[in-house]
């Protein structure tokens, strides 16, 4: 019984601790702009104090006159947002250089929080703001002020909105471009690896040929290659042929200009053959395992009943390895979606045709400071790969269950 | 249902393509600039491939300024700007993915991706008419001029958007509520760096990471320094190591900006945070509410990264003032200054009519209009510049009595793009100036 607490406690602590990033992560995009830069996300459920500059009126709107009044909120909530600061004031900073008490003829620099209520010092006129952001602004006699730029500490309410989800995914074409792409990418870059895997798996389990066992550990040894030790290379072979293609389009075609001739050597194709490459050696060693794992006399039953290698692997092998299948499209797909690298590299890189990595990567360079509208955009690449995932379980399953009550 | 998703998606697309063609006319109002663009040619369907390092804003600035071009002659340049452009580069010149122009920041990059024979040589006439129509127009040339394989010196790097590095940002309002006034010596503003420590403020923000270029700010601030404690000859010298870079020269300038970077009182955030601060982050700290910081010395670019986005010093709320000299050292009025530089990698006619197109006066002025961009064509008219206080960077440039390039820009790839960074990274984080500076030394004389 202790045991199982123990266990539960333990495990309610990893999910947490995962959980716990993510959290921050949809928090910070559905806050606004400034709190999500000037306080952490653990306070956006309860009212916090923040600071907030405001200018006391715009260029010449205050005219000679003694008091001049306004409102703090109103002078924040000029623009019209989702996020309106609503709250209390609870102090005013205040700065000014007082005559020294202790060194006659010299200054000091003083700084306080001033309280509602409390007058202060603005530029020779006397300052007093109550808590709900009214402020009246005395003068000894009719004067036309410069506006002063003060800092009010404001006890805020919590808002949400969804503004950087808008921001990101309509405000230009950034984002939806960068999902197209990246799905332009993945789905070939996994059903490919995994169909050739599929085959390879079969004849190195099931079919006997001379030099198979040597061949097999060639393939898994290649598991090891860096793929970043192969992009010089690759990319040179992908520009031989590019320009291979661009000749042979301008004999076959009447092209006259580099806009209808010239043939990319940084494509789709080029991440789909890449990423097939360096994904195969994995698929084939999984998928392999798997299928040898299968029970031998479900084969020699269908060779009995006359079935071919190719009627066995259609009609008995991809039935029943469904679960290694979906295993591995879920590692292929993850690691394609979240690849960086590789498409940095060998990928096209027209601003239209960037994928949702590079381009998460190109608003850490614009968007550094706006934490709400990168993690916005880091929300929504993250909600494909749980969509997949989730929807792959349901195969998952099914092809495990299926597996056992066959099995024997 | 088929049916549905599909027409849901083309109207997705059409949105999108709708999109697309609002943004890039919006923008087309920059070409119209105070001096006219001359005839360029006419290249319908070219194509031109620029890479570079330039992302957001810039990325932006840079668009809309070619746009010009392809309006002028129908080509069509397609940019693409990453932060890793130092190692991409690299990658595709070498396995002939070569686009047609890379924007390099560093000179050392330049030269090496020359002497690998990567670079098309732009030719005489461009070189003497950068030198006759830039201000200080043959320290430009020498800038772009590298030697290839061979050892034959031939001219690749076209100057184009300059950067003003000895600049210090302040907000007029802080300086203005605590009665600061802005220092015309080196002794002034350490006073005052003192002042405002007595004060309770924190005078210095300071940040030097920069992903894989971290450290490069540092290095702006050491040249700055050695430029107001030792000749412009001995300047020139360190760059080509003919000064070692542990003579007692460089590490006495080490030494000061030490002074700054490793004082706890004077750095927001401590001297610790120094190597972890993001170097476009630093900045906000004198905007901050309260401000966490009085002053930070950085190139004329920053302000695209102030929370506004460089709204502030069009609106008064942040200001500048120039890096001033030591009064006991009688230096004159230095400046420290960078470009980047455009080379041509893959030739081809509609290529070389945008390398004429940068030499049109229409092409400064059209990226002066929008901002952060400084230029010494002297043809170009200042009227263009977007803001009284990038005319007034325009001046200081004129003004100075010795104008010197980046070092770190100058020195070879491996000390300015290398070992001269981490090593100033490794003084943020504590390693003491005599040890950094033998480093530095050592690392050079490995690459003798």
């Amino acid at each position: 019984m202790i045991n199982r607490t123990l266990r539960h406690v333990v495990l309610a602590l990893i999910v947490f601790i995962w959980v716990v990033p993510f959290v921050a992560l949809v928090t910070t995009s559905i806050r606004s702009e400034t709190a999500s830069k000037t306080s952490g996300f653990w306070t956006a459920f309860t009212p916090t104090e923040l600071g907030h500059r405001f200018s006391t009126h715009d260029g010449d709107e205050f005219q000679n006159n003694v008091v001049f009044s306004g409102n703090i909120f109103d002078r924040l909530n000029t623009e019209d947002s989702n996020y309106a600061v609503t709250g209390e004031v609870t102090s005013i900073l205040f700065k000014g250089r007082v005559p020294d008490p202790d060194n006659a003829g010299k200054t000091i620099l003083i700084r306080k929080l001033v309280q509602p209520g409390e007058p202060m010092e603005v530029r020779d006129g006397s300052f007093v703001f109550q808590p709900n952001g009214d402020f009246e602004w005395t003068f000894p006699e009719a004067t036309s002020p410069k506006s002063k730029n003060l800092d009010a500490f404001i006890m805020q309410d919590p808002t949400f909105g969804p503004d950087a989800y808008i921001e990101v995914l309509f405000e230009d074409k950034n984002v939806p471009n960068a999902l197209i792409s990246s799905f332009i990418v993945t789905i070939p870059a996994t059903i490919i690896p995994i169909t050739i895997a599929a085959f390879a798996a079969y004849a190195f389990a099931w079919m006997s040929f001379p030099g198979r066992d040597w061949l097999f550990v060639i393939v898994v040894s290649l598991m090891v290659v860096p793929t970043q030790l192969a992009f010089l290379p690759v990319l040179q072979g992908f520009s031989g042929i590019a320009s291979w293609a661009t000749q042979l389009n301008a004999w076959l075609t009447d092209c006259e200009v580099t806009d209808t001739c010239q043939v990319a050597s940084k494509s789709f194709a080029g991440l789909w053959i890449t990423h097939t490459a360096f994904g195969l050696p994995l698929a084939i060693y999984l998928l392999r395992n798997y299928i040898v794992g299968l029970p031998k006399e479900l084969l020699q039953s269908a060779r009995i009943d006359g079935a071919n290698h190719l009627q066995i692997f259609t009609k008995i092998i991809v039935p029943l390895s469904v679960p290694a299948l979906a295993s591995f499209s879920i590692f292929q797909f993850l690691w394609v979606w979240n690849d960086l690298i590789v498409a940095l590299y060998i990928g096209p890189n027209n601003a239209e045709d960037l994928v949702f990595p590079i381009r998460l990567q190109k608003q850490l360079g614009t968007f550094k400071d706006q934490l709400h509208l990168l993690n916005a955009s880091a929300v929504i690449s993250m909600v494909v790969p749980v969509i997949v995932f989730l929807s792959m379980q349901r195969y998952f399953i099914r092809g495990l269950l299926a597996g056992s009550v066959k099995g024997g | 249902m088929t049916f549905k998703v599909k027409s849901l998606g083309t109207a997705a697309l059409a949105t999108i393509m709708m999109a697309g063609t609002a943004y890039a006319g919006g923008h087309s109002d920059v070409c119209n600039t105070p001096t006219a663009l001359g005839d360029l040619g006419n290249f319908e369907g070219e194509v031109i491939t620029i890479a570079g390092s330039m992302e957001g804003k810039d990325e932006e600035m840079l668009t809309n300024t070619i746009s010009c071009f392809e309006k002028a002659t129908g080509a069509v340049v397609k940019y693409s700007g990453s932060r890793d452009f130092a190692a991409l580069i690299v990658a595709d010149l070498r396995s002939n993915n070569a686009p047609n122009i890379a924007i390099f920041p560093q000179p050392g990059l330049a030269g090496d991706m020359a002497k690998e024979g990567h670079l098309v040589p732009l030719g005489d006439d461009l070189a003497n008419w950068m030198a006759n129509n830039y201000g200080a127009g043959q320290s430009w040339v020498d800038l772009g001029t590298y030697a290839d394989a061979n050892g034959k010196k031939d001219f690749y790097g076209f100057a184009f958007k300059m950067d003003l590095k000895s600049l210090v940002w302040y907000s007029p309002e802080q300086f203005e509520d605590n009665g600061y006034e802005i220092p015309t010596t080196m002794e002034e503003l350490i006073a005052l760096s003192d002042q405002m420590v007595a004060d309770g403020n924190t005078p210095w923000c300071i940040g030097v990471e920069s992903g894989n270029a971290t450290g490069w700010t540092a290095t702006d601030w050491m040249e700055d320094i050695m430029l107001r404690t030792t000749s412009p000859e001995n300047y020139d010298r360190w760059v080509s190591n003919d000064l070692a870079f542990n003579s007692p020269e460089v590490v006495n300038a080490m030494n000061i900006y030490g002074q700054f970077s490793r004082n706890d009182d004077y750095v927001a955030g401590g001297a610790s945070s120094v190597a972890t601060t993001f170097f476009g982050d630093a900045p906000k700290g004198l905007f901050s509410t309260p401000a966490s910081c009085m002053m930070h010395r950085q190139a004329s670019f920053i302000p695209a990264f102030f929370p506004k986005k460089g709204e502030e010093v069009a609106n008064g709320e942040a200001d500048f003032f120039y890096f001033p000299p030591f009064a006991s050292e009688d230096l004159g009025n230095p400046v420290l200054g960078a470009g980047t530089l455009w080379t041509m990698t893959k030739d081809s006619p509609a290529t070389r009519a945008f390398f004429q197109f940068m030499t049109e006066a229409s092409a400064h002025e059209a990226w002066m209009s929008q901002g952060t961009f400084l230029t010494a064509h002297k043809g170009a008219n200042l009227d263009a510049y977007a803001t009284p206080a990038l005319r007034k960077q325009g001046e200081i440039l004129s003004n100075a009595t010795t104008f010197r390039f980046d070092a770190s820009d100058l020195m070879p790839g491996a000390i300015g793009a290398g070992a001269f960074w981490s090593e100033m990274t490794a003084f943020a984080n504590g390693q003491d100036a005599q040890t950094t500076a033998d480093n530095i030394q050592a690392a050079w004389d490995a690459i003798k």
